[in-house]
């Protein structure tokens, strides 16, 4: 790809994410279920506080324990749930930031992108909890027309212990 | 910070019972909040009591640890080279110091990182930098070995006390207890599947005790999840086939049973012919268990499909695939830590469905567990206000209309609908807990499981 070329994608890319971030924070579900690919794979392994010498077991593996592990059927499930009227964990709703930054496109291949970014997805919750959980995402985002499908999302979270009550929010 | 003793005195005998009244259900709120009874708690539940530390299967090799807590106590979990599992304080004996910062990994010994002291992975101290320069001779190692906590297990899971006076493990558990285990081993050979989920939430960790024998929550909190079609919350209740065990020392365990007519004709079916059942039964029905469970578990365990609490913190869920330690982090702080089982020799498709399970129905991003934290943050904090305080939580439902019955080998359970007859034995044995000053107190005074109506 020639430097126009690449720099026209990343800018596709970034405002992709930030439409996306902001369709988050405005509660509007549904819509986000749009961008999702059939068959998506939205994932969240469990990580580990461990020695420099064992950081081969810092992460779960595809395949075992998660906190997301989800596909399409599921993340609807998701959104049904806070759709509900009865999800009394979002019900006064959250209140959420998602920042996405550092992106680097880090491979095109036919139609699928892989992007990487760090996030953080703040969240304000009734009127004292918060919550601020950072880290670094993959996501594989897919061409469809004008625009793109998300194909793959990988949360890789800095926190081990999670240190709120629930993660009822999308990410 | 209070100790034990000056709490105490503070809290006599009498007012530590009448915290709870098992007559009326009402609970006095200052258990989710005041911090001397939380220091009590410590002492007299946690310190004294046996503590789920980790299943066999997470710990294969010499060297391998996980970090636990007895109470807020932190301790090293470690296999050593003789293969024996130590249960050692984490706290260094020069200076207090962290030995294991991380919360699982290999270790050949333990260096603490703020001088230099080694300690071998049964605990003995066997390195000081500069002993015979800077302590000349009068040094002896082997009194300053890192305190170690009494280490039993039952069917490959290991327990730690830190009481020298408590019972064997096997005792402590009782039929509840090992009943609670069986579930899970009546799968067969089991082992700790990779990852497990921790979060925190801001709620007393009796409240999240309380829950799991909560039948009656599951309709109302998590209709969300009914409604999105994830689960059949009506079908997994079974409001009138359900059965409360009692257990000595609080254990108990509460939910649907199989009705002892049908586990009759269950008890004729070959391990084959039961698969075959469970895979053709409508979804969210219990498996029926093999032939060998009935040996495990007895004639009524084996066919309560409830959720035990083995006293204190230890939940095992109805599937006998998960277990949740609910570890106190002060009187309004509790962490969840959920451990999955996958049995050893399952076909991959059947662990894959397990840990999907898993990790879809609990932990922080689970569909059920999701909305418990708030009710059970939201319940703790209003125990701090004065005037809600002095409300009391009832814990009244059922009361005065569980007929307990006896099962051959001397079992204690109630069948029924929905009840709260398994919260009021929690509470119950919780107050002869920290009222009691030791083990031989606790053993003289606490409640044997109850007969008649109550
Ligand atoms: S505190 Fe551990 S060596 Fe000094
Ligand atoms: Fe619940």
């Amino acid at each position: 790809m020639t430097l126009p070329e690449r720099v026209l994608l990343h800018y596709e890319v970034e405002q992709f994410l930030y439409a996306e971030a902001a369709m988050l924070d405005a509660r509007r579900y549904r819509d986000w279920l749009a961008l999702l690919a059939e068959d998506i794979h939205y994932w969240m392994p469990i990580r580990r506080t461990v020695m420099n010498a064992d950081l081969d077991m810092e992460w779960t593996q595809p395949g075992e324990m998660a906190y997301f592990d989800d596909d399409r059927a599921l993340l609807e499930i998701r959104v049904k749930k806070l759709e509900a009227g009865s999800a009394w964990s979002e019900d006064p709703p959250s209140r959420s930031r998602h920042f996405v930054s550092n992106v680097r496109i880090l491979d095109v291949a036919d139609d699928e992108i892989t992007v990487e970014a760090a996030f953080h997805l703040y969240r304000s919750r009734l009127n004292t909890e918060e919550s601020n959980w950072f880290g670094r995402r993959v996501d594989v985002l897919r061409r469809a027309g004008e625009s793109f499908l998300i194909a793959r999302r990988s949360l890789f979270l800095d926190q081990t212990l999670i240190l709120s009550t629930n993660m009822s929010t999308i990410f | 910070m209070a100790d034990g003793a000056q709490v105490a005195r503070q809290w006599d005998r009498q007012s530590l019972l009448s915290l709870f009244d098992p007559a009326t259900g009402e609970l006095d709120r200052r258990v989710m909040s005041d911090e001397d009874i939380y220091q009590l708690e410590l002492e007299r539940i946690f310190a004294r009591g046996w503590n789920f530390m980790c299943h066999e299967s997470q710990l294969k090799d010499p060297g391998d640890y996980v970090i636990n807590y007895i109470g807020e106590d932190q301790v090293i979990v470690v296999r050593d080279e003789d293969g024996q599992i130590n249960v050692l304080l984490n706290t260094c004996r020069h200076r207090g110091n962290a030995l294991c910062r991380a919360e699982q990994g290999r270790a050949k010994s333990f260096v603490c990182s703020y001088h230099g002291w080694n300690y071998a992975l049964d605990g003995r101290l066997i390195g000081v930098p500069g002993q015979s320069t800077y302590y000349y001779k009068d040094f002896d190692r082997s009194r300053l070995g890192l305190a170690k906590a009494r280490v039993e297990n039952y069917l490959g899971f290991y327990f730690a006390t830190l009481a020298e006076d408590a019972p064997s493990l096997h005792d402590y558990l009782g039929d509840v207890g090992r009943v609670s285990i069986g579930m899970i081993v009546a799968h067969g050979d089991v082992e700790v599947a990779p990852g497990i989920m921790k979060n925190v939430i801001d709620c007393n960790w009796k409240i999240a005790v309380d829950n799991l024998f909560d039948w009656y929550h599951v309709a109302y909190s998590h209709a969300s999840a009914d409604t999105a079609g994830f689960l059949d919350t009506a079908a997994i209740l079974h409001p009138k086939n359900q059965m409360v065990m009692l257990g000595e020392y609080g254990h108990a365990i509460g939910g649907p049973a199989v009705p002892a007519d049908l586990q009759a004709r269950f008890d004729q079916m070959t391990d084959a012919e039961r698969n075959e059942a469970s895979r053709t039964q409508p979804p969210n029905t219990p498996r029926i268990r093999p032939k060998a469970a009935t040996e495990l578990m007895g004639t009524v365990g084996v066919r309560s499909h409830g959720h035990p609490n083995v006293f204190p913190n230890l939940w095992v869920t109805m599937s006998g695939l998960q277990v949740c330690l609910r570890l106190p982090r002060g009187p309004a702080k509790t962490e969840l830590w959920w451990f999955t089982f996958l049995p050893k020799g399952a076909p991959e498709p059947l662990k894959r469905q397990i840990m999907w399970q898993a990790n879809h129905i609990f932990g922080p991003a689970g569909l059920l567990e999701q909305d418990d934290g708030e009710n059970w943050s939201q319940s703790t904090r209003a125990s701090r206000g004065v005037a809600s305080r002095k409300l009391g939580n009832h814990i009244n439902m059922g009361i005065g209309h569980g007929q307990v019955s006896e099962g051959e080998a001397g079992e204690r359970f109630v069948e029924g609908w929905v009840s709260e007859h398994g919260q009021r034995w929690l509470y119950r044995a919780w107050t002869e807990w920290i009222a009691a000053t030791d083990w031989s107190d606790l053993k003289a005074n606490h409640s044997a499981p109850p007969s008649g109506v109550i």
